[in-house]
């Protein structure tokens, strides 16, 4: 397919690579084949609790957005982006908890992932510029069930998580109840926190959806299944440990 | 050119006809409030009072004396409010420099009643708690409808003893030195305040006493966090833009590269 795609115009590859996402999403929920061969990378509580916080974080960034960019809190008329906000934060918070306490073992073992990290790891960050820009495949180490950059990418949604959610709670309950320092720097920090996550959010999409490196990925938080040799180049120390 | 009020606390006598022509003039609800054992009414500014008399009871060495200060937005030069409202509900007037609070606009987020170094503005009462508290209630405009059609302020125009001046900015600030060096004759305390805090306020008062004594703070500063905010919205749609940007050119960069690589090995 990639082979026969003669060179086309960039209107035509931005469309194009519009439609290809599209059509990954209506393909893999509906005509997904449950039985093709593959290795399982994420389960169904997993891929629906990521898509349901998607939905969630795209809601409360744009409200958020509106009323952090110069110039755009036009949009917030008649409060809508306030209450869209709050209200989306009560069903995240709420959606967590109950996410948490049914599947604590995938919980726990996602913040964990996320907090182990290893020296060797330096050698990957190292050679990753390179390889997501099209570099040599074989110069990168095999990965457990993640890589270093995904990990930074879990470790960047605990703790701005954490920080968006105590700070959004002093902005939300305690507003004339602590000292106004408090919360001014409680506003700067959830800005600050807002900033980072979302600057991490943008490549984690991007990455996730539309780079050829990541050629599975989408699928594989759709339908949960990478092939075996997706697997395999891409997590090749965690393929060999579920292949044993 | 810029207007200003100055307000000469000396003169002041607390009748309070300011507070009652502000209500008239904005027509503004009275409040219900109890007797506290003060002739000071209301407790507080609201969002239904916009100015309000401040009564002290100030004594020093065996004598006693009873102060007054009006108490409204000072209309900074360098406000706070309008640095951190997101909505672009509070504006300076460029030329008048006063501070214009459009209430068709307010999102109601508070952030000007947690930013205001003189803690003036108040919201309206919470309709909700849990979706949110309700809008701005409003604060001194400065009666900007009256002074664009040439009249002054309210709240100048009834107070009886001339404490409250109204006029251009600069004619006021050379009035309040020369007020200021008189008093000092009788007070040696007498201090000229508004001049320079914040860019120049455009409430101005001659103060009798020490601005601490008449509740306002010393050398007011537009709180670090507001400036952080600032620098950070740009520095933040800066820093988004960029990680797009970049990622989009990596994907770019790699997809012709590993396209070309594809083509290399298919034709060894």
């Amino acid at each position: 397919m990639e082979k026969n795609k003669k060179e086309q115009g960039l209107i035509a590859s931005i469309f194009g690579t519009i439609g290809d996402i599209i059509g990954t999403f209506i393909h893999d929920i509906l005509f997904d084949d449950p039985g093709r061969p593959g290795v399982m990378r994420f389960s169904l509580p997993a891929r629906t609790f990521h898509w349901t916080v998607a939905i969630l974080v795209v809601l409360l960034g744009v409200t958020g957005l509106i009323l952090f960019v110069p110039g755009w809190g036009v949009a917030g008329l008649a409060c809508w982006t306030r209450i869209t906000h709050r209200v989306c934060a009560y069903v995240f918070g709420t959606v967590l908890v109950l996410y948490f306490v049914t599947y604590r073992k995938n919980s726990l073992s996602y913040i964990k992932e996320s907090f182990t990290w290893k020296r060797e790891y330096l050698g990957w960050l190292r050679a990753a510029i390179d390889y997501y820009t099209g570099g040599d495949e074989s110069k990168m180490p095999p990965q457990e069930h993640i890589n270093p950059g995904q990990k930074i990418w879990q470790l960047t949604t605990i703790i701005c998580g954490v920080i968006l959610f105590v700070t959004g709670a002093i902005l939300c309950f305690a507003k004339g109840a602590v000292a106004p320092g408090v919360f001014q720097w409680s506003l700067f920090t959830h800005a600050l926190a807002f900033i980072i996550g979302g600057c991490m959010l943008i490549v984690h999409a991007i990455l996730g959806t539309i780079h050829p490196r990541m050629s599975e990925s989408l699928r594989s938080i759709i339908t949960g299944k990478v092939s075996e040799e997706y697997a395999k180049n891409h997590y090749g120390k965690w393929y060999e440990e579920i292949s044993k | 050119m810029a207007k200003a009020m100055l307000i000469d606390v000396n003169k002041c006598i607390g009748c309070r006809a300011c507070q009652v022509a502000c209500k008239q003039w904005h027509e503004l609800p009275a409040e219900e409030t109890t007797n506290r054992g003060t002739y000071e009414n209301p407790p507080d500014l609201s969002a239904d009072t916009w100015t309000k008399v401040i009564f002290k009871e100030f004594g020093e060495n065996g004598t006693l004396r009873w102060l007054f200060r009006k108490e409204q937005c000072m209309h900074c030069t360098d406000p706070a409010c309008v640095n951190v409202c997101p909505a672009g509900a509070l504006t300076r007037h460029p030329s008048l420099g006063f501070i214009i609070y459009n209430r068709q606009r307010c999102t109601g987020c508070g952030y000007c009643v947690e930013f205001c170094p003189f803690l003036i503005p108040r919201m309206d009462k919470e309709s909700n708690k849990l979706l949110g508290s309700g809008r701005m209630g409003g604060k001194c405009d400065f009666c900007y409808d009256r002074v664009s059609h040439g009249l002054e302020p309210a709240c100048a125009k009834a107070c009886p003893t001339g404490a409250i001046k109204f006029g251009e900015r600069d004619e006021l600030v050379i009035e309040g030195r020369e007020r200021v060096i008189e008093l000092q004759k009788t007070h040696p305390d007498a201090n000229f305040y508004g001049e320079h805090e914040l860019g120049g306020l455009h409430m101005m008062y001659v103060l009798d006493e020490h601005p601490e004594i008449y509740d306002l703070p010393v050398n007011p500063e537009m709180p670090a966090a507001a400036t952080a905010l600032n620098v950070g919205e740009w520095t933040g749609v800066g820093l988004g833009l960029l990680a797009g940007a970049g990622m989009l050119g990596a994907a770019m960069v790699a997809r012709a590269r590993m396209i070309a690589e594809e083509k290399k090995n298919g034709k060894e």
